[in-house]
């Protein structure tokens, strides 16, 4: 029996409100429509800066658009009351174009000391080296071994078969391990990461560690470091375009304790080329291959 | 003195061309006007095409087609099963193409900047009216050349609105090779279109402003077009020349971008926000000045500050050239200059704060008329403030590692695009249809419109900052892939429904537009009352636009002046004792 036009459309109807149903099976670790929690030292300083400029930008929006309904109201066109001719007030123009450039001065610099903080400042020696090399479209990581260093990278040497751009003969690799799209971090010892791309631009994308980076062929970045705080699990997701597959090219990312971090270490055999197939902890489905 | 040239050339309706007729006047005509229409009616349809990309882009976002159900199904029941992520790269590549190079720009620059400029100059016409045609043809060509990639093998360009190399420039990582040329031959053409248009403006407004219009004298909407058209004459070129390199990378074995033969990727960062960010402000400046026109008229003020608006539109200008670093904070260019970008960006918020409060120094004391026109001004200057405030946070070096490439951008330039662009061409549009048609569009209709527009925008756009706090990225094809991001989806559903209802709320500004053409009211010269020179002819103007070349004696805006039996004094009046603004300062320059 055909349905009749209303028939399809209570049906179209159900099963757009019946969609909604299926997700709030899964409700975020913490926060919903809001910053997800922090887990990375450098957060709060972020956290902090969004928060004053929320607050700063929220005040002047209650009184700007407070004024603005004000004057709609009081100054709607009344039978009998002409408008008032002015062509302006040149000591208003004064202070209200002095006052936001002394804030958004302020703004700026003090931004500008975090950033330096932030990116600028050179990790601690005792931080954890860790290399991740974006590829279309998954990631691969290296871990230096019990010597703690890692192969010096070089970006001219990046290739399908060399994704770190490592020399083989290099002393400091023959003990670092691999992993495909699966990071564990110590929680509590800083992290330096050396960020590279095989072939696109990707980008190092964590909400809750407040981060993101991307990832440019031909270049290593070393600047970034952090030092997790707390443990758990995240997702570490592409956040540049990076192709058809950019959607899921995730990874697993955890934050754990010292001591189950040199356990899952341990377990990892060492590289003895760039990368084996052994070492795909986690192979990422890819679209259309 | 330019003006004296300009009469001489003004009184011989000078601008060299006899005016076309029949089926000529539509396709070929030198008309500024008709330009303008042409202008008008193709971006419209172009509005059209890219409502419907978005609208599908936000279907698979809310229900995708590559969504693991929890029985195992690979597929929203009701998703739409041809939207493949290759698909949906394209689909938002396309919108964004489209509603910058093909909607915003072409509405705000090439409809209302041909159509008003000379009019408003007290001009006959551009320039240079045969480059002004070839501009139109040149835009929508671009405009087909562009769109044709959803037809080729591979399908159209997926690669960003940004295109960013590596991606955009090779081959093999894009699979896109055919639909990527055209884009960047389009983009290449259609800057094309954009350089003449910049030119020719800058021309006409140099030389031919009628006697005594001086620069003081001009309307904000004209300022605002005159400093765009230097921004596009600066920046527009770069663009152009970056989408040649591209082309050629993708088809002819160069690699300026290619990092794997030598070539740089941020290279093609720094010429395509070089062009990027002054293209911001090429597409609100036009938006900020018709709507301070708008706010003025219905009003009945001047406008509050108008050396200050002058003033903060070519600061605006010059900052815009040296902001481009902000959208690459997290690039990996030097440190250092993110800095440095940093402050110029927080800077350059000086001058938009400095417009929006004068703004309201103009609703201040005013005897406000809502027509549809000035709601929908009113809702620009309320959105631009949100658009302007969410630019905040990614100005801060800090805030932006977390936010960058987020719905919270996404929000912000929809707040910017939609909010504050798209309001003030549906401001003017109802402002000055009368002049162009000459009859009036329903004000009833106009105002269910605006409120539905209105609206359906907030429900849309605000809760996109929430998703992406919430750590959503843009340009995923399935936010339900990733497990942080699944609990957003209702949020994600919202949003579409949103859109849905805001994209179908335009139809009632189509149907409007197009029935009030034969059924509006006849609008006559000047049915707002208003001063410029535009409403001193007739509706629609005839060829030539002036009969005799006008004299200008005032300013743009003068409203409410007391001893004045009417609330409003012509450019064009010649001063009476008792108007008081003919003074011999401001006497105009007289030709001959």
């Amino acid at each position: 029996m055909a349905r009749s036009v209303t028939g399809r459309l209570i049906w179209l109807f159900s099963c757009i409100l019946g969609g909604l149903a299926p997700c709030h099976a899964e409700i975020r670790e913490t926060s919903v429509w809001w910053l997800p929690r922090n887990v990375n030292m450098f957060g709060h300083e972020i956290d902090f800066i969004f928060y004053v400029i929320l607050w700063l930008t929220g005040v002047t929006a209650v009184a700007v658009f407070s004024v603005m309904i004000y004057f709609i109201v009081k100054y709607r066109a009344k039978p009998g009351v002409p408008a008032i001719h002015s062509h302006g007030n040149n000591a208003l123009e004064v202070i209200w174009t002095t006052i936001p450039v002394f804030i958004f001065l302020a703004l700026a610099i003090y931004g500008n000391e975090q950033w330096t903080q932030m990116r600028l400042r050179t990790p601690p020696a005792e931080a954890l080296p860790v290399a991740v090399v974006g590829e279309q479209f998954g990631w691969n990581v290296r871990y230096p071994g019990p010597d703690g260093k890692l192969a010096k990278m070089s970006a001219e040497k990046v290739s399908k078969e060399n994704p770190f751009g490592i020399d083989p003969a290099d002393p400091d690799g023959r003990d670092d391990f691999t992993t495909y799209g699966e990071l564990v971090f110590p929680v509590g010892r800083p992290v330096r990461l050396y960020l590279s791309s095989k072939d696109v631009i990707h980008a190092f994308y964590v909400p809750e560690f407040r981060l993101y980076q991307d990832m440019v062929p031909g270049r290593v970045y070393d600047f970034v470091w952090f030092k997790a705080e707390a443990t758990g699990h995240f997702q570490l997701a592409c956040n540049q375009l990076c192709g058809q597959g950019h959607y899921k090219m995730f990874g697993k990312l955890s934050v754990v304790p010292e001591t189950e971090y040199e356990a899952w270490a341990k377990g990892k055999a060492p590289a003895t080329t760039a990368r084996t197939k052994d070492s795909r902890s986690t192979p990422v489905a890819l679209a259309g291959r | 003195m330019s003006t004296i040239a300009a009469s001489h050339v003004a009184e011989a309706h000078g601008h060299g061309h006899e005016e076309a007729t029949g089926w000529k006047k539509y396709l070929w005509s030198l008309d500024h006007k008709i330009i303008g229409l042409q202008y008008l009616f193709t971006s419209l349809g172009f509005l059209l095409v890219g409502g419907a990309l978005a609208l599908l882009l936000r279907w698979q976002l809310a229900y995708p087609s590559t969504q693991v159900m929890p029985n195992g199904d690979v597929g929203n029941p009701i998703s739409l099963p041809f939207i493949n992520p290759q698909f949906y790269n394209a689909l938002f590549t396309m919108h964004a193409t489209v509603m910058v190079f093909l909607v915003v720009m072409p509405l705000l620059i090439g409809a209302f900047g041909n159509y008003l400029i000379p009019l408003k100059i007290g001009a006959g016409d551009m320039a240079f009216p045969l480059i002004n045609e070839l501009s139109y043809w040149f835009f929508l060509v671009s405009g087909a050349i562009m769109l044709a990639g959803f037809f080729v093998a591979g399908g159209a360009a997926a690669g960003g609105w940004t295109s960013y190399a590596p991606l955009s420039s090779v081959a093999a990582y894009n699979g896109t090779k055919m639909g990527q040329t055209l884009w960047a031959a389009g983009i290449f053409i259609n800057g094309l279109a954009s350089i003449m248009g910049a030119f020719n403006y800058i021309t006409t407004i140099v030389n031919m402003r009628a006697p005594g219009m001086t620069f003081f004298r001009l309307p904000l909407t004209v300022w605002a077009l005159f400093i765009t058209a230097f921004l596009l004459l600066l920046a527009v070129p770069v663009l152009s020349a970056a989408g040649a390199m591209l082309i050629l990378d993708l088809n002819f074995g160069t690699s300026f971008f290619n990092p794997a033969k030598g070539g740089q990727p941020l290279l093609w960062q720094h010429l395509f926000w070089f062009f990027g960010h002054p293209e911001v402000y090429i597409m609100i400046l036009p938006a900020m000045g018709m709507a301070s026109d708008v706010l003025s008229v219905f009003s009945r003020k001047p406008i509050f500050g108008y050396k200050a608006m002058v003033f903060a539109m070519i600061a605006i200008g010059f900052l815009g050239f040296i902001v481009w670093g902000h959208h690459m904070f997290v690039s990996g260019m030097n440190l250092v200059l993110s800095a440095a970008f940093g402050v110029s960006t927080m800077v350059i918020a000086v001058p938009s704060a400095i417009k929006t409060f004068n703004w309201l120094g103009t609703l201040w004391g005013g005897s406000i008329r809502f027509t549809t026109a000035m709601l929908n001004a009113l809702a620009f200057v309320a959105m631009f403030v949100i658009g302007g405030f969410s630019g905040i946070f990614m100005a801060s070096t800090p805030v932006n590692i977390f936010v960058h490439h987020t719905y919270f951008i996404v929000a912000h330039f929809h707040y910017v695009l939609f909010g504050g662009s798209i309001f003030a061409i549906f401001a003017s549009i109802y402002t000055w249809y009368p002049k162009m048609f000459g009859r009036m569009m329903d004000e009833t209709l106009g105002k269910i419109h605006f409120a539905l527009t209105f609206i359906f925008f907030n429900l849309c756009f605000f809760p996109m900052h929430n998703v992406g706090l919430g750590g959503m990225m843009r340009r995923i094809a399935d936010p339900t892939a990733y497990e942080h991001l699944r609990s957003l989806q209702p949020i994600n559903q919202f949003i579409t429904l949103s859109a849905i209802a805001l994209g179908f709320s335009q139809l009632i500004f189509f149907w409007n537009f197009f029935r009030s053409m034969k059924h509006g009211q006849p609008a006559g010269k000047n049915p707002w009352h208003a001063t410029t020179l535009e409403w001193t002819v007739a509706s629609p103007p005839g060829h030539g636009n002036f009969a005799v070349t006008p004299t200008v004696y005032h300013g743009p805006y003068e409203y409410s002046l007391p001893g004045h039996a009417r609330d409003y004094v012509m450019q064009n009046e010649p001063p009476t004792p008792e108007s008081g603004t003919g003074s011999p300062t401001r006497r105009p320059v007289h030709a001959g």
